[in-house]
């Protein structure tokens, strides 16, 4: 039997987006900071396709470098946002709020369907 | 550190910096009238707020901190005020820089920036606790 992948799937994207969240929380704090570019995280299915290479460990006092999650999604400069202000921040705070909704509406989808699988699986457990 | 940890934590630092501007304006227009002791002497001078982006190096986010106060070097507007302790030989006192429409205006900037910040947090909270609800679902 193929091993149910759906949860790893899932908890990647719960944690890309909670990356994403902490991402746009820096954009709003800084929203009025002089010659501030306002960021953004790669989109999902990048991270997906990207076959991360995780550093070797080599000895017991090494750490496997994989639990530093900010890192683990790339950042890039947000570049949707045409309006510059005189100070050069490229922030929008309607497009952040914006952005922020909708990783709370991903992240919606995300719990509910994990809870849907999880409620499956007790079902078939049960008995 | 977990991100939505770290995105509260960056929120945090917005709610501080823009409480910090908050009361740079609050100072500005409580002094709006505050003229010098001696005859001839400078009036209150209006303080200014940068920010700057400071990366937290344990969770990789961007904070904001407040890089500097200083002071307002525009040219005080004099007025003619013999009465004045700080009145020179002709009876002109020099006032404050203060324009109350420019304080006026940053404070309801720091104001919507704050609320903004709020929101993050809010939202934050909530990712936290759809996750935490997975747990309840067994029941």
């Amino acid at each position: 039997m193929q091993p149910v992948n759906l949860f790893n799937l899932a908890a990647q994207q719960a944690r890309w987006l909670s990356v994403r969240q902490s991402v746009i929380a820096g954009n709003v704090a800084n929203v009025n900071t002089p010659g501030y570019v306002a960021r953004d995280v790669e989109p999902f299915e990048a991270v997906l396709d990207d076959r991360h290479v995780s550093m070797k460990t080599t000895a017991p006092g090494h750490m496997s470098g994989n639990n530093t999650l900010v890192q683990d999604v790339s950042l890039r400069e947000d570049d949707e946002n045409p309006a510059i202000l005189p100070s050069g921040n490229t922030v929008s705070l309607q497009t952040e709020l914006v952005k922020s909704a909708d990783v709370q509406r991903q992240f919606n989808i995300n719990t509910a369907i994990v809870k849907a699988f999880h409620n499956m699986m007790s079902m078939a457990t049960k008995e | 550190m977990d991100p939505l940890s770290t995105a509260m934590k960056v929120a945090a630092s917005g709610l501080d910096a823009q409480s910090e501007r908050l009361r740079v304006v609050s100072e500005n227009m409580a002094n709006a009238q505050s003229t010098g002791r001696v005859p001839g002497s400078d009036p209150y001078r209006r303080k200014t707020i940068t920010f700057t982006a400071e990366v937290d190096r344990a969770s990789g986010g961007a904070m904001v901190k407040v890089s500097n106060i200083g002071k307002d070097p525009g040219a005080f507007p004099v007025e003619f005020d013999p009465g004045n302790e700080a009145a020179d030989a002709d009876g002109y006192v020099k006032m404050p820089n203060v324009n109350m429409l420019v304080e006026m205006a940053d404070m309801r900037e720091a104001n919507r920036s704050y609320e903004a910040d709020l929101q993050v947090i809010k939202q934050a909270r909530n990712l936290i606790s759809m996750t935490i609800d997975l747990l309840r679902s067994g029941s």
